[in-house]
């Protein structure tokens, strides 16, 4: 024996070995260096199977019924074949879904039931009773025998050990303080709890290291190894080495009895809470299943490997199978190595705490998000929440080592380990049905899994666990002799008169009502729709996505803030955890400038919320608490229009949108008309939606959207006017934002005008899409309506309509396009047409203006004349005129409009109208000329024109000219052999009111010539740039003296234009020649002036 | 000749067809009437018959585990390659 203090030491030191562990990987995770993240921590931790019952319990079985111990651990070595995708499709699917717990696990799959959850707990809390209770009892009597004492060797007052009389009770208190202060370390039961499972890691290490050692010295020190062990057993007592080592000897340790162990074992480690916690939830890497499926087998098989030889040598040693169970320790002790009694003392300590510490910290989880959970989400939400939750865990934990604590109370002494340990696999082993038939039976439903799980749990309450409390002696009852009221059919444990083992026997019944409940109740009921989307993510998780985009189904009735969903995130899982999730969540995606995101983006948003939640409540608590904030600011999940009737079913899309596409596209190729274009897309837009009213509008010249097209009923707020393009109408914004703007219920609606409108035309959802092809700017909008259904506008609706519009902008655009070149066409023909009349019509003015002139010179004795106008344009502002007085006295006048407008041909003509009215009354130039400017000031003033004149008078009988100059180009006299320009005084007509002419006179003798001209000629300019000037002027004309006048005039033209060439002429060119004869006849014939002589093309010579 | 062999083997290794097998075939092997040829009172190697039998088949279970999660080891290196 070993003193109390010492063992209580030892132990103590252990626990706080432990801690440090934990408290090391916590800080490893809290650093982002884990030391649990690889396959072997992965893989030791899964081996909290291996507890107390295999410690202890497997010495204890091997040794009365013999070699069916080893099913137990056979079973968990095939599952290990099927971990590679059974067990890889639960991870995935848990790490995709923030499963916290079995009960999570498949009330998730079954549309977050919370009934389920709930069922499925309350299952896992009694199933686990006795599981505990075997851990607790094996510390407290491994305590017993290895000190001799009770109740840890406390000194406690008499009083007080009659109170508890089971030694359980110190156990249990120390292992839940323990479990409670590591396994609630946070409340999101969806992570990792690293230092959990690194001290599950050690301890693992440690029971193997201590069972092996143990088993060792006993095999090879106490005797020569196995075969010697064998062999004594063979020589002491053949009976007994025969009924250890085969089958088939008694009613327990049957062909029968052995495949029910194994197929327990099987689904046990699968399915026991703690299983499901360390290998789903602690699992940090779907890779590490790889490894942990042999490495879990092998541990297993060592752990194993020396349980028959102990057995047999405790058999030997102690000459009997009783009080095995606890061979491990008492065989030291026996043969006084008491440091090895103490090692194995440490295995079997290390063995309980381990698993009390998962299993407790699972099953509170549930017991949380299940039982408690559904009655705190009725509550308001409040900030202390967390801390409240956090609590209520640690108390869930040691609730649930207490009431492993009372099954021990109540059962006491009376089972083996190993036989308390099966009772909680059968409870277990209900969940596979459920569980096997959510993974891969798309139909399997709610009703089935709850109708299974119920009846499967009353099987084996009525048949396994109600025996083993009447077993315990407690409660005195017949019952199992005699069955209930006598009915010996129904007796607990040979159901129906079917007598087997009672593993075989619970298995075979429980499983029976289990799954034909299931299978029966999933056929016949139909799955709800929350349900069917689990099943999308549960049976097919492993299924790529095919990229085609599945379209929503769902909508919110009321648009919900990201900031509310914070809110609502943070009051459960603190701000901090909220914040990191929802950042992480939104990631690049849009948000829009109400805070939110698109629409369609809603429900994914609502569900990830639901999913970060339901990494501390579970999924169904998570539900709830989403459902009920919903509720509670108006707004609610709901299913989308169901617009295309294939919506739900085809991932791709639907036949109808794909129809209307077709009828579209021909629309727009039937005709060229945009109106009939645009109303036969309206009328096929109401006739394949149930839509009430569908608008055109098209951006017009004076930038007001026009409405150009309407079909459906009223509406004439809304067709009755244009919009102007302002961000303060949706139509407007949708244009503006080029992008469509839509509203599924116009209830929310915010802008008072439009929701004026829709109130009064009983709108419910409408959509304005921009008109406008790929990259450019919107043409228009293209708007439905709808008075009866909310929530019409799905994205894939829109998405259509969106298409549509984009077909309609490419034909508006190809529409304006064909406009505007016929507009341009029909412009330019307008324009030739115009520029024609006015051709004709100046043509028509120069020959009019051409009349105007004298058609001939006169006839004046002692002079011949001759004249000549070429306008350079059709119209010109030169102008000569001559007004014979006598046969030998005639007044000439030269005058040039400035410009060549039509202006200046119309004040030539008044110019003329004034000179011939002035010119009936004889008078000299300079009155002439001072008459003219006062009659014409004002209007020349005002046409902004001016007029240069040279008046002349010639009188034969005295041979002189006297004449006055306004500003007019100097005319040329050849007098006396030379050359003079004749000159006075004068100012330009139309600049001055008041201008005094100067008169002069010179008097000429025959042989003079007189040329009078226009600056036409001397500005003539050359082909380089210069001038035609008065010199080259004065040397023709000297060449043509003896040149009678009208050769003259045709020579000088003919030199103009000769030099000029090829370019036409620039001004009007007007020249009047004036030569002195002696003879008392006119000496130039008269000749009819040409009319309509092109310029630049000189007359022949005469 | 060998390296074919090796990666024909490794390649069936990754079905999950072959998991599946081995785990019907090894809940036959560990049932009647399989365990029955075994279940005899009989200490060859100085162990029981059936209890050799079992510990063996457990072991040649371990290992065929262990060449599976090779197998798929290689085939998760060769992907995340990719």
């Amino acid at each position: 024996m070993l003193t109390a203090n010492l063992v209580w030491g030892t132990a103590l030191l252990y626990i706080a070995l432990l801690f440090l562990v934990a408290y090391y990987g916590d800080q490893r995770q809290k650093e982002g260096r884990s030391i649990t993240a690889n396959p072997l921590v992965y893989s030791l931790s899964i081996t909290v199977y291996a507890t107390s019952w295999t410690y202890y319990g497997s010495v204890g079985k091997a040794a009365t019924t013999g070699i069916d111990f080893l099913p137990i651990y056979l079973g968990p070595t095939l599952t290990a074949f099927s971990w590679w995708f059974f067990l890889k499709k639960i991870v995935r699917i848990s790490k995709e879904n923030n499963i916290t717990s079995i009960a999570d696990f498949i009330s998730s799959r079954y549309g977050s039931s919370q009934v389920l959850g709930a069922l499925i707990t309350v299952i896992t809390l009694t199933g686990i009773m006795p599981y505990i209770a075997l851990q607790l009892r094996a510390v407290s009597t491994s305590f017993t025998i290895i000190t001799g004492t009770r109740d840890f060797g406390l000194p406690l007052p008499e009083s007080l050990a009659t109170i508890s009389p089971h030694p359980g009770l110190f156990s249990a208190i120390v292992l839940s303080l323990f479990s409670a202060i590591f396994g609630a370390k946070h409340l999101g039961a969806a992570e990792r709890h690293e230092g959990m499972v690194a001290a599950i890691a050690l301890e693992s290490v440690v029971k193997l290291v201590a069972f092996l050692t143990v088993g060792i010295i006993i095999t090879y020190v106490f005797f020569d190894g196995v075969g010697d062990i064998f062999y004594r057993l063979k020589e002491h007592s053949p009976a007994d080495l025969a009924r250890l080592s085969t089958l088939g000897s008694g009613n327990e340790n049957s062909y029968l009895s052995w495949f029910s162990l194994l197929t327990l074992s099987m689904s046990a480690v699968m399915l026991l809470p703690r299983q499901f916690q360390v290998m789903v939830l602690e699992n940090a890497d779907e890779r590490h299943l790889n490894s942990a499926a042999w490495a879990f087998p092998a541990y297993m098989f060592l752990m194993n490997i020396f349980v028959m030889p102990i057995a047999a040598a405790g058999m030997l040693m102690t000459g009997t199978n009783a009080g095995a169970d606890y061979f491990v320790l008492t065989l030291p002790l026996k043969a006084g190595h008491h440091w090895l009694a103490l090692l194995a003392f440490l295995g079997g300590f290390s063995a309980s705490a381990g698993m009390v510490m998962v299993e407790s910290v699972a099953v509170s989880t549930m017991f949380l998000n299940h039982v408690l959970m559904p009655v705190v989400v009725r509550l308001k939400p409040r900030s202390w929440f967390s801390f409240l939750l956090l609590n209520l865990k640690r108390v869930g934990i040691i609730l649930v080592i207490f009431l492993g604590y009372l099954y021990q109370s109540i059962v006491g002494e009376s089972y083996m380990l190993a036989n308390m340990g099966l009772i909680s696999f059968s409870a277990a082993i209900q969940f596979a049905p459920a569980l096997i038939g959510g993974l891969y039976w798309p139909r399997g439903n709610k009703a089935g899994a709850i109708g299974g799980l119920a009846l499967g749990f009353a099987v084996w309450c009525y048949t396994m666990l109600f025996p083993s409390i009447i077993h315990a002696g407690h409660w005195h009852s017949d019952i199992l002799t005699y069955g209930p009221f006598g009915i010996e059919l129904l007796k607990p444990q040979a159901l129906f008169g079917l007598k087997l083992d009672p593993w075989s026997h619970t298995l075979f019944w429980s499983m029976f009502f289990n799954i034909s409940a299931y299978l029966h109740l999933s056929i016949i009921f139909h799955q709800g729709e929350k349900e069917k989307e689990q099943v999308e993510k549960f049976v097919h998780v492993f299924e790529p996505a095919d990229g085609t985009p599945q379209w929503e189904t769902k909508r919110l009735s009321k648009p919900v803030t990201i900031v509310q969903f914070v809110n609502l995130m943070s009051k459960f899982i603190g701000e901090g955890p909220a914040y990191a999730a929802i950042s992480d969540y939104l990631g690049d995606r849009e948000i829009d400038g109400k805070g939110g995101v698109s629409e369609f983006e809603l429900p994914n948003l609502k569900r990830f919320v639901e999913k970060t939640l339901a990494g501390s409540l579970g999924g169904a608590a998570a539900g709830a608490v989403v459902e009920s904030f919903l509720s509670d600011i108006g707004s609610r999940m709901e299913s989308v229009y169901d617009i295309f009737s294939t919506v739900r079913t085809s991932r791709d899309q639907s036949r109808e949108a794909l129809f209307v596409r077709l009828r579209a596209s021909e629309i727009m190729s039937r005709s060229q008309e945009l109106d009939i274009i645009m109303q036969d897309l309206l009328t096929l837009l109401l006739r394949e939606f149930k839509l009430d009213l569908a608008v055109i509008r098209l951006l017009n010249d004076r930038g007001m959207l026009e409405v150009r097209c309407f079909k459906g009923e009223g509406g004439d707020a809304i067709t009755g006017e244009d919009r102007q393009v302002e961000i303060d109408t949706h139509v407007g914004e949708a244009f503006l934002g080029r992008r469509t703007e839509f509203f599924n219920d116009t209830t929310y609606i915010t802008k008072p005008i439009a929701k004026e409108i829709f109130n009064r035309e009983g709108i419910k959802s409408f959509a304005h899409i921009p008109i406008a092809s790929e990259g450019a700017p919107p043409v228009g909008i293209l708007s439905v309506f709808s008075r009866s259904i909310v929530g019409l506008f799905t994205e894939q609706f829109v998405e259509l309509l969106e298409s549509l519009a984009g077909q309609l902008a490419q034909a508006v655009g190809i529409v304006r396009e064909r406009e505007a070149r016929e507009q341009e066409r029909r412009q330019k023909e307008a324009a030739q047409l115009e520029n024609a009349r006015v051709t004709r019509d100046l043509e028509l003015a120069k020959q009019i203006q051409l009349s105007l002139l004298p058609e001939r010179p006169p006839e004046v004795l002692g002079i011949s004349i001759a004249c000549r106008c070429t306008p350079a344009t059709h119209v010109g502002g030169d102008y000569y005129d001559f007004f014979q007085r006598t046969e030998d006295q005639v007044d000439t006048v030269m005058a040039d409009v400035s410009g060549h407008s039509v202006g200046a041909a119309l004040i030539m003509v008044e110019t003329r109208s004034v000179l011939r009215t002035q010119m009936q009354a004889t008078r000299a130039p300079r009155e002439v000329l001072r008459v003219l400017n006062e009659l014409l000031y004002h209007d020349l003033t005002r046409a902004e024109l001016f007029i240069t004149m040279f008046c002349g008078k010639y009188d034969g009988t005295t041979h002189t000219f006297s004449y006055a100059n306004a500003g007019h180009t100097r005319p040329l006299l050849y007098r006396e052999g030379k050359w003079e320009e004749l000159d006075a005084e004068g100012l330009i007509l139309g600049v001055e009111m008041d201008v005094l002419f100067e008169q002069k006179e010179v008097s000429l003798a025959p042989g003079d010539l007189l040329f009078i001209y226009t600056d036409g000629i001397i500005e003539a300019e050359g082909k380089n740039g210069e001038l035609f000037g008065v010199e080259r002027l004065t040397a023709t004309l000297t060449r043509l003296l003896d040149r009678e006048p009208e050769g003259i005039v045709e020579e000088v033209m003919a030199e103009v234009t000769a030099y000029t060439s090829p370019a036409p002429l620039q001004d009007d060119i007007s020249m009047v020649v004036v030569k002195v004869t002696d003879g008392k006849e006119p000496s130039n014939p008269p000749r009819p002036r040409e009319k309509g002589q092109k310029p630049g093309t000189p007359s022949p010579p005469h | 000749m060998r390296k074919r062999f090796r990666e024909g083997v490794a390649k069936r290794l990754r079905l999950k067809d072959t998991w599946v097998v081995w785990f019907v075939l090894g809940m036959v092997m560990m049932n009647y009437p399989f365990l029955s040829i075994f279940n005899r009172p009989v200490l060859p190697f100085g162990l029981p018959l059936l209890y050799l039998y079992l510990l063996t088949g457990w072991f040649v279970s371990i290992c065929t585990v262990y060449l599976f999660s090779r197998a798929a080891r290689k085939e998760n290196e060769k992907r995340d390659r990719h």
